[in-house]
């Protein structure tokens, strides 16, 4: 440093905050500082949480049913033993539009009496997939240990642990007679809670 | 509470004293507003590495993934047009800056002894800030971004022996693709601002080190950097964010139609602070032997960059520091100036509206229409997306089943050259420009103008005996047609018998009512048919008594004695499919004269356009924008005719409509649409007015 006026410079070291414009200064600089991180997280934030719009020519033509998915024929759904379904349906990925991707798996099943029950394949713990084992007749998840009965309730297998906090999610289906056809209303619930909470 | 936290904090960390450090720096002669140049290219920065990694979380570097997730950020995004924005104009903002900050240390004489080495790490960050706008105009994988880093990238190639290795390395190969962008996104994003930030440390340290350059002054005191000079670079830093933002909102970050490697973009400049470069290389010619490409793109401005280095040691002589202020000055001046030049060059037109005749006239024209296209093109690209969102292929692939797209494109390619498409009100901006049409000259020919081709307007022009009617360029242009039997008998006979006013008005009556006849042969899909059903049935009428004489000619359901090509299906898209194949299948071969010089498009014997690119072509003319591979609107234009082909219709739409959202699986790519076309190509050869009979009769036995 050269030539420094000593008595300025002294002056000004009496604190930090010592003068108006110091204050001022402060709150300018905290302005410009936070403006474009402002801008930036407002978009960081927004997005995720923005309700996303199907292109204008893939709406649904007013569908009766809005959730409701067509996953497969009364016929290929076998008695006491359940079968994997997948899912199938258009998707919207930020800025891409697919057509009949697969959007997950549900596992079907009838009872003697034809009544048919629907299990999402998610395990209600932490969200690994269940798949149904016949050495068992159980689902279990790979993940933790879970397993449940072919009824979805969790299956207390003497001492192994369970650490799922409700029976298998169980979704709402729909036939139509006239089709044969069954229709899955497919949605995602919270994992690690007692209860079942949609999406 | 809060004081005692503090000095907890700061006997830990001793943050007092290096914040005192950091700002108890004395400036001689007190703070001043000129001083605030270098902080505020700080803070630009600081705002670009801020809006840069926020954009980043949006952004996808990948050719079929780069133009759509920055059309992402800028229209489907909250706040991401700002985001962005921000970033465009702050990225400009620094370039205006620089040569501020760079004219200042220059007349200030702060980079003379000692401070060499500041003067270079400047020199060094200005360099990197340049190739930070350089690398960042071609991420958004647009059209102007693309071709003008192109022109960029083969300038790499121009030096000997290593240049094409050079470029190679650039690129990421041979042809710009996915590794041209995740280059250019790493070093954008990665390597260029970790270098900047280095150089931008080392910089204030040699800054710190020397010193402010002024001298104590006896007229005002000294002042600290704190908080009198930091008040003040704060509030031009926020004045500067103010105006940055302002601008974005105001002039909101362009985005072009998708990089298309095919179709070349005749108006691609670089950004506008490397418009001087880029004019500077059309002085470089080679017209005086020595100043060619290379000369100019690499040794010249190495040159001048080698006498900025060297400005430290200039300044030791004699006036060596005015000749440096001059050579500085002359530098802005001269980037300047030639900026101003670029600029006139490309707006010749409009600073020069009398001057139409003139080559410089028609260079800018051009370079405003290639503007102008590229307008179009991402408004057309624009609806797609918001109809059918961005397939997985991209929005090439969008775009390459668009008809209109297409349409316009191939049309300018194939069919401009003799017919024109002056589109008007909302199609305003499809129209495409034909021949210019010299009456007296052979020169260019005059076809007709196909926007609107078999509507009910069309067609009244075509019957029109007056000014403005079948005789004008619209129609028959200056072919062999001009003075042929057509026009002969809509303005010798039609019009001409119609002497009284009274006449007239009948006349275009009954020609208003032919025309809808004659559209409804064509099936527009944006005609209002059901609405003009009483026109359509009395055109019938008149076609069928001959009322105007066309049926002498021309076939007409029932009327089979013409003998030029028949009236049925007239504009429909088949016959314009064949149309375009091969008109000599259209027109009827003892009628000579009738093709004049059509070619044929996709016959055996040539292939000037795929199937594909007609079918595009045939609902471009239609105005039909149903995605190739997708079934095309049908319309019915008469309503509740014979019975048997209501039950027929009503049982087609049954079969088309009924697949409810989930089995849209199953109606993929084979569509009705697509195998008729293939029938009528396969069979084309065969099928002729026979067919055409054939079918007259039918429907006259069903009616
Ligand atoms: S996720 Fe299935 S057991 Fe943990």
């Amino acid at each position: 440093m050269s030539e420094t006026n000593n008595s300025t410079a002294k002056e000004s070291r009496r604190g930090f905050f010592g003068s108006f414009s110091a204050w001022l200064a402060a709150a300018v600089g905290a302005v410009i500082g936070v403006g474009p991180v402002c801008v930036g997280l407002y978009t960081f934030i927004m997005e995720p949480l923005r309700k996303k719009q199907m292109p204008r020519k893939e709406r649904d033509g007013g569908s009766s049913d809005p959730g409701f998915f067509r996953v497969a024929s009364v016929d290929e759904i076998a008695t006491d033993v359940p079968r994997r379904f997948t899912i199938v349906a258009d998707k919207l990925d930020a800025w891409n539009f697919m057509k009949d991707q697969a959007l997950g798996a549900v596992y079907l099943q009838k009872n003697e009496a034809g009544d048919i029950s629907c299990y999402h394949t998610t395990c209600p713990h932490a969200g690994c997939s269940v798949a149904y084992e016949q050495d068992s007749n159980a689902y279990h998840c790979p993940c933790h240990n879970s397993s449940f009965n072919l009824d979805g309730s969790k299956l207390e297998n003497g001492g192994s642990t369970n650490p799922s906090p409700r029976p298998l999610d169980t979704l709402e289906i729909k036939v139509d007679e006239a089709t044969n056809t069954v229709f899955v209303k497919y949605e995602d619930y919270y994992t690690g809670r007692h209860d079942k909470v949609a999406k | 509470m809060f004081g005692k936290l503090y000095k907890w904090v700061d006997s830990r960390t001793g943050i007092q004293d290096s914040l005192e450090e950091a700002l108890y720096e004395n400036i001689p002669g007190g703070a001043k507003w000129r001083y605030v140049s270098g902080s505020m290219l700080v803070f630009a920065f600081m705002t670009q590495a801020i809006t840069g990694i926020f954009l980043w979380m949006n952004y996808s570097a990948g050719s079929q993934n780069a133009w759509a997730s920055v059309y992402y950020i800028t229209y489907n995004m909250e706040g991401g047009a700002l985001l962005r924005g921000i970033h465009h104009v702050m990225a400009q903002a620094m370039v205006v800056l620089l040569p501020i900050h760079i004219l200042q240390v220059v007349i200030e004489k702060a980079y003379v002894k000692p401070r060499e080495f500041n003067w270079w790490l400047g020199l060094v960050l200005m360099k990197i800030t340049l190739a930070l706008g350089l690398t960042g105009y071609l991420l958004p994988w647009d059209q102007k971004g693309y071709w003008a880093t192109k022109v960029a990238t083969e300038l790499a190639a121009l030096p000997p022996v290593v240049g094409g290795y050079i470029q190679k390395i650039v690129v990421g190969g041979n042809e710009y693709g996915h590794f041209t962008l995740t280059r250019f996104f790493a070093l954008h994003a990665g390597v260029l601002p970790g270098l900047l930030v280095g150089f931008l440390v080392l910089h204030l340290a040699m800054f710190r080190k020397h010193g402010i350059t002024a001298h104590s002054s006896k007229k005002r005191a000294d002042q600290m950097f704190w908080p009198m000079q930091v008040l003040k670079d704060g509030v031009a830093c926020a004045l500067l964010f103010g105006l940055v933002v302002y601008v974005a909102i105001i002039h909101p970050a362009e985005l072009g139609p998708p990089a298309e490697p095919t179709e070349p973009y005749g108006a691609a400049r670089p950004e506008w602070y490397f418009l001087f470069l880029f004019q500077m290389l059309k002085y470089f010619d080679g017209s005086m032997g020595w100043n060619n490409e290379f000369v100019g793109a690499i040794v010249f401005p190495g040159v001048v960059f080698g006498f900025m280095f060297l400005m430290p040691f200039i300044a030791r002589i004699k006036v060596g520091h005015a000749f440096n202020v001059l050579l500085i000055a002359a530098l802005v001046g001269g980037a300047g100036y030639l900026t101003y030049e670029a600029h006139m060059e490309d707006n010749y037109n409009i600073y020069n509206e009398q001057d139409v005749d003139s080559a410089a006239y028609k260079k800018a024209a051009k370079y405003h229409a290639e503007v102008e296209r590229a307008n179009t093109e991402f408004r057309l690209i624009q609806e797609l997306v918001e109809d059918y969102g961005i397939p997985l292929e991209g929005p090439l692939a969008l775009q390459q089943r668009d008809p209109y797209t297409m349409g316009v494109r191939l049309f300018r390619r194939q069919c401009a050259s003799c017919h024109a498409y002056n589109a008007t009100g909302e199609n305003a901006h499809l129209a495409i420009a034909g021949p210019e049409i010299d009456a007296n000259a052979e020169g260019p020919m005059g076809a007709p103008d196909l926007y609107g081709f078999g509507s009910p307007d069309w067609i009244q022009g075509l019957l029109n005996g007056e000014e403005g009617g079948i005789t004008s360029p619209k129609y028959f242009g200056n072919t062999s047609h001009a003075e042929g039997e057509m026009v002969a008998h809509v303005r010798d006979t039609m019009w001409a018998e119609a002497e009284t006013d009274e006449d007239k008005a009948g006349l275009k009556e009954t020609i208003e009512q032919v025309s809808w006849a004659l559209a409804a042969e064509a099936k527009l899909p944006y005609l209002d048919y059901a609405g003009n059903q009483d026109k359509i049935e009395s055109g019938i009428n008149h076609l069928n008594d001959d009322t105007l004489g066309c049926v002498g000619c021309h076939n007409y359901k029932e009327n089979e004695f013409g003998y030029v090509f028949t009236l049925d299906n007239y504009a429909s898209s088949e016959w314009l499919t064949t149309m375009i194949s091969n008109p000599n299948e259209v027109y009827s071969e003892d009628w000579g004269t009738a093709n004049d010089r059509m070619p044929a498009f996709h016959s055996d014997a040539t292939k000037l356009l795929t199937q594909d690119e007609i079918e595009l072509l045939v609902r471009f003319l239609r105005q039909d924008r149903t995605l190739l591979g997708d079934t095309p609107e049908s319309v019915e234009p008469l309503k509740a005719e014979a019975p048997a082909e209501e039950a027929e219709t009503a049982e087609v739409t049954e079969t088309t409509e009924t697949p409810a959202p989930v089995e849209s699986e199953e109606d993929t790519d084979e569509t009705p649409v697509d195998t008729t076309q293939e029938a009528i190509e396969e069979e084309s050869a065969e099928e002729s007015e026979e067919e055409a009979e054939e079918e007259a009769e039918e429907e006259a036995t069903e009616e």
